[in-house]
């Protein structure tokens, strides 16, 4: 039991960094993006093609660091994937979701606009990679033996830590900096941030960027507890949904709690239920959450964070 | 000399005109009240003049720049700040995050404007890291013109400042507001609380429909029988 809740920690501190960025992106743009799991997916396959195409092709040292599974490689491709991934999110924004704001499409159209490029996302990864499962290592990687019978992988503990380390980097970002209490004016009243002359245009590729680059972390962090798959990220996204709206959907502090809330649940559904049923699991809870508190944990009628 | 002038305004929301080609100026330093009927086109005109709306026709100078049909973000760069009538907070930002947002052009430190516009507000600067969804209407509405007043701006604009709030609130609003003109700051108002807001403006204008009516001195329109009848509620 206590070592279902410590898989449900670190799957839960993987959707959580999704969930966080996805709420934050919805919190700004006021839209559930559909692509946000398939970016994830972005993130991993860049990071796999850095790792194993261009940095053994020029021949960086793939020496593990310490315990953990990956080395120099990964620690390189991680900023480089996050970049990269944002550069797509905020291209796939001037391209498809810009125009459709010049022309003040209905709400709707943004998201069914999100599911097709989710969809062109997904085809394009099945297309240059191809259905088959990738991993970033084949090695494997003795456990930790911890009390309790608890056995946890030293890769899970480098998990856990990232993803608590970005949440707490966004937190920090848009408490104390400028462009993060603008990001927070933005979602609360776009309409008084333009009067204040906030460029709200530019607060939306901050947006993607941030969110994009958050995805491609948990993308790339799922890699490294898994494998890689076209559809990794699309098969988290109802789980993502699940936590934001836990949280309280547009709330990234919420979302937090939302995500841990989701993992922990689902591991543990596994000492009942067959482990198939897991991600019906998010279901219930998304279905519960939204009949008995709709606002999530953390929600409030106003907007803004 | 005037530091705003607005030419034979027409403005509206899509397909439908509401001004019919408005004028009206602002010189420095004044204080302006506009005052009419509920949709007479007042708030509109504001929109037009700070950018939300563009004029179909006529022209809009700040301080002889033309600016008609630029964007908000441009507009408050020149030193016209505008204040809306609702949703005039960040109401999940403390007040002194209001005042940074309100500063978010300002290159450097704010922190030196932040006094002044707290000496304008003391309440406000006791309370600077509370949030704003935690205050009262009244203070909510100085959070409004502190932020608008943290670009150091030569013209305020304030839509409908005192609505919404309890009678004992209107006097303190009409009390800044005349604080805020002694720091230099001409403002152009709009106001459903017609008398009282030309006891504290120089001038006035009365729309109706869509159109000027009448443009006079404060105490001028405040004596004018046909004015106090049909705009301030009873005889002058």
């Amino acid at each position: 039991m206590i070592a279902l809740i410590v898989d449900g920690i670190i799957l839960g501190s993987i959707l959580s960094l999704g969930a966080v960025s996805l709420t934050l992106v919805y919190g700004i743009v006021r839209f559930a993006n559909f692509a946000h799991g398939d970016l994830m997916a972005v993130g991993a396959y860049v990071a796999f093609f850095l790792v194993h195409t261009v940095f053994a092709a020029i021949g960086i040292p793939n020496a593990m660091f310490g315990p953990l599974s990956f080395g120099l490689p990964m620690a390189l491709a991680l900023p480089v994937a996050m970049l990269v991934t944002a550069g797509v999110a905020v291209s796939v924004d001037r391209l498809v979701f810009r125009p459709m704001r010049q022309r003040g499409y209905a709400p709707v159209m943004f998201v069914i606009g999100s599911l097709a490029v989710a969809f062109a996302i997904r085809a394009l990864l099945f297309i240059i990679w191809g259905p088959e499962f990738h991993f970033f290592t084949q090695a494997l990687r003795p456990a930790l033996q911890l009390p309790f019978e608890v056995r946890v992988k030293p890769d899970q503990i480098f998990i856990l830590l990232a993803c608590l380390t970005m949440v707490a980097g966004l937190y920090l970002f848009l408490q104390r900096s400028k462009i993060g209490k603008a990001l927070r004016a933005t979602a609360d009243n776009p309409d008084l941030a333009r009067i204040s002359g906030i460029n709200t245009e530019h607060m939306l590729v901050w947006t993607w960027a941030i969110g994009a680059a958050m995805a491609a972390t948990a993308g790339i962090l799922l890699g490294i507890d898994a494998q890689l798959r076209p559809e990794m990220g699309w098969n988290l996204l109802l789980p993502l949904f699940a936590a934001a709206i836990l949280g309280g959907i547009g709330n990234p502090y919420g979302a937090l709690i939302g995500g841990m809330t989701i993992g922990i649940v689902q591991q543990v559904s596994t000492a009942f239920l067959l482990p198939t049923y897991k991600p019906a699991i998010a279901f219930v809870i998304l279905i519960l959450v939204l009949l008995i508190r709709p606002r999530g944990i953390l929600g409030s009628e106003q907007r803004g964070f | 000399m005037s530091v705003l002038e607005a030419t034979e305004i027409v403005s509206g929301y899509g397909e439908i005109e509401i001004l019919h080609g408005v004028s009206l100026s602002v010189g420095a330093g004044e204080v302006v009240a506009i005052i009419g009927p509920n949709g007479c086109g007042k708030s509109t005109l504001m929109k037009t003049i700070f950018g939300l709306l563009e004029p179909t026709k006529g022209t809009i100078t700040f301080n002889d720049t033309d600016i008609s049909g630029m964007p908000p973000h441009e507009i408050v760069c020149l030193g016209l700040s505008y204040v809306p009538q609702a949703d005039n907070t960040f109401l999940s930002l403390t007040i002194e995050e209001n005042l940074a947002m309100g500063a978010f052009l300002r290159t450097g430190d704010y922190a030196k404007q932040a006094e002044i516009v707290y000496d304008l507000f003391p309440d406000l600067k006791e309370r600077r890291d509370t949030k704003v969804s935690a205050l009262s209407g009244g203070q909510r509405q100085m959070v409004a013109m502190a932020r608008a007043l943290m670009l150091e701006p030569q013209l305020l604009l304030l839509d409908e400042p005192t609505a919404g709030l309890a009678p004992v609130f209107v006097e303190t609003v009409f009390t800044q507001i005349e604080h805020v003109n002694q720091q230099g700051i001409a403002v152009l108002m709009v106001e459903q609380n017609a008398r009282m807001a030309l006891e504290h403006a120089q001038r006035g204008y009365v729309l109706a429909s869509g159109e000027n009516r009448f443009t006079d001195d404060s105490k001028a329109l405040l004596a004018n029988e046909e004015v106090a009848r049909l705009y301030l509620g009873g005889a002058a």
